[in-house]
């Protein structure tokens, strides 16, 4: 399963985007070209500029997420796919 | 679209209990201490007809495809919200007041945004309601007050805490078909000529809490509801001609009253929240978030004037070309332009709600209005510095027009030659108006204490990661990027150094 991760500019983060990465490392495979089953596009606030151009199969952070809801999330999006 | 007559005109159809000086007020349209703040009001309407402000003062309504006034519309995209800045600034210069529309604008998108969270948890269908309800207000195109702030009684205690339960507005009884409210609202601007209230609650709420978590709407006459006109400082002045006021035709402020609702039934349609105490804060923040964005558009489009009345006076009393005068009023600009640059900043980092209408950036929105509750303050200082002593001791219109000392007045009031003294007194009384009196506490309260906005500040600001910023440069923590950039550790590189 190829997962590849995007991020925000940073400008101001209201959380610590890599938390989001940290736990997708932890269970995936990461890749950070566009060449992926699924993009996970990390913002660092609401105004969720990583998820502006995204298109296809991807999914959006904007705010602290425990792990369960990270996983609940990408593999939701990932049995979709299958 | 109603015009500015039509929504005079309109306001002549409610029959709202309202008290002034121990007096009822019959009519808003016409008695001489309102009629300004409804003339204000009517600016809203007026500027929507005119070609040359169409652009900002008008919207497409995403609930019924038409052309609808903006106040009344939901923002679809960031777009949509520098628009309302720039409308609000507009309507800032065009009335050198407040002009109190937006209130009911903020209330409409507050509550759209979090009645839909709120269906989200609980099944209900609020939602749908507000929907209905804003549909209403635009087809007609009315101006509903925001009603938020309660009384509040002792500050240190929860609505539930208090001695007397009323303190916050309330529900006392649900039925069949309605609830029955109580309590006050205060500080309501623009509420005795608008034609709805919307009220919410005002602050974060807790189980205990959970009659008071309760958001509707009522039209200004509906039966139970009592206002009590605000006094201003020289409200009077209004009865005395058109030259003291300093701003006879709009006013100074939006005009505020405390709202009584004394058992005030509202049917379930217009019932946008009930007991859902877990989303009384939400809805606090998104239209704090709101209301906040405006102070930055609103007190700048203000200041526009008073910066233009501060040059005035300049050039009258032969001083607009001494260096201290060209900087002072150079850096009224730069204040107020800091304050415009924050509320276009919270406008263009705003974002996309699940219910699919827009909201500023809280953060930077709360920024905008922190720094409202000092800059002008700042501005007034300086245009009070350039006007002289005479901004508070200059002759009544009285005084002028009366035949034995008018030409006392016009021989030692007068400025430069070439300026007639009667247009001195006029551009005097309004840096007067500007400057002193409601509009400086408006700035500090309105939308919010600065500590509301403080609290908001640090809870946003992520200090944590300021923090790990700092530790970084210190040489605490890691530097992931230096490592990479240099090949080795910090700690390798600088051993090498030494
Ligand atoms: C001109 C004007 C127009 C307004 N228009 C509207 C309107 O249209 N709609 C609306 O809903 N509201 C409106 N407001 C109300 C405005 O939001 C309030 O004035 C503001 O929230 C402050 O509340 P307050 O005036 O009751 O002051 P208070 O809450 O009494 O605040 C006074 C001081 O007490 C402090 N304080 C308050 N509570 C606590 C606490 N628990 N602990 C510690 N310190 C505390 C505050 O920080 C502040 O320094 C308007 C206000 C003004 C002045
Ligand atoms: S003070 Fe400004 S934001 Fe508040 S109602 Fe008046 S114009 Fe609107």
């Amino acid at each position: 399963m190829k997962i590849a991760v995007k991020y925000c500019g940073g400008c101001n983060p209201t959380y610590r985007r890599e938390e989001i990465e940290e736990v997708l490392k932890k269970h995936f495979q990461i890749f950070y070209s566009g060449d992926s089953e699924l993009l996970v596009c990390i913002s660092g606030c609401k105004k969720g500029c990583a998820g502006e151009k995204a298109k296809g199969n991807f999914l959006h952070f904007d705010e602290k997420t425990d792990e369960e809801e990270i996983l609940r999330r990408v593999n939701k999006k990932l049995s979709k796919e299958i | 679209m109603m015009t500015g007559k039509e929504y005079i005109e309109s306001l002549r159809k409610y029959k709202p209990r309202i008290y002034f000086m121990g007096r009822r007020i019959e009519s808003v349209a016409d008695d001489p201490i309102s009629a300004p703040h409804v003339n204000a009001a009517a600016m809203t309407y007026e500027l929507a007809h005119d070609p040359r402000y169409e652009e900002v003062m008008t919207a497409i309504s995403h609930l019924t495809g038409e052309k609808i006034n903006r106040f009344n519309h939901i923002h679809q995209s960031t777009e949509d919200l520098v628009k309302k800045v720039r409308m609000i600034r507009v309507l800032g210069q065009k009335t050198g007041s407040c002009f109190q529309r937006c209130v009911g604008c903020d209330a409409m998108n507050a509550i759209y945004i979090t009645s839909y969270n709120i269906d989200k948890k609980y099944g209900t269908n609020y939602h749908e309601r507000v929907r209905e309800y804003i549909k209403f207000v635009q087809k007609n195109d009315l101006m509903p007050a925001g009603a938020m702030t309660d009384v509040k009684g002792d500050r240190s205690k929860r609505p539930s805490q208090q001695a007397d339960k009323d303190m916050y507005v309330r529900v006392v009884e649900k039925r069949e078909d309605g609830i029955v409210v109580r309590g006050a609202k205060a500080h309501i601007t623009g509420v005795i000529n608008s034609h709805e209230i919307i009220a919410m609650p005002t602050r974060a709420l807790e189980v205990d809490d959970k009659d008071y978590a309760v958001a509707f709407a009522v039209p200004v006459d509906a039966e139970g509801v009592t206002m009590i006109f605000g006094r201003q400082t020289n409200d009077l002045r209004r009865l005395d001609g058109d030259m003291d006021c300093g701003n006879a035709k709009y006013a100074t402020v939006g005009g505020e009253a405390l709202v009584i609702f004394d058992d005030v039934f509202v049917p379930w349609e217009r019932v946008f929240m009930c007991g859902e105490y877990d989303f009384a804060g939400e809805l606090v923040e998104v239209f704090a978030t709101f209301h906040r964005q405006n102070y930055g558009a609103c007190k700048v489009g203000v200041a526009d004037v008073l910066i233009g009345a501060t040059a005035n006076v300049a050039e009258m009393q032969g001083i607009a070309k001494a260096s201290h005068v060209v900087d002072k009023i150079t850096e009224m600009i730069h204040l107020a332009e800091t304050c415009w640059c924050c509320t276009l900043a919270c406008s263009y980092e705003g974002y996309k709600t699940p219910s699919g209408a827009y909201m500023p950036n809280p953060l930077l929105a709360n920024v905008t209005k922190l720094n409202i509750t000092r800059f002008p303050y700042e501005w007034s200082r300086i245009a009070q510095d350039i006007t002289g002593g005479i901004v508070i001791t200059l002759p009544s219109e009285k005084d002028y027009k009366n035949p034995e000392t008018k030409q006392l007045i016009e021989k030692y009031i007068k400025g430069v030659a070439e300026t007639p003294t009667e247009q001195r007194m006029r551009m005097i009384r309004l840096v007067e108006n500007l400057s002193i009196g409601a509009e400086l506490p408006e700035s500090m309260h309105g939308a919010g204490s600065p500590q509301a906005q403080k609290i908001m500040i640090a809870r946003r600001g992520n200090l944590e990661m300021k923090k790990e910023l700092a530790k970084v440069i210190a040489g605490i923590k890691e530097d992931e990027h230096f490592k990479k950039m240099r090949g080795v550790s910090e700690k390798e590189f600088f051993a090498k150094l030494k």
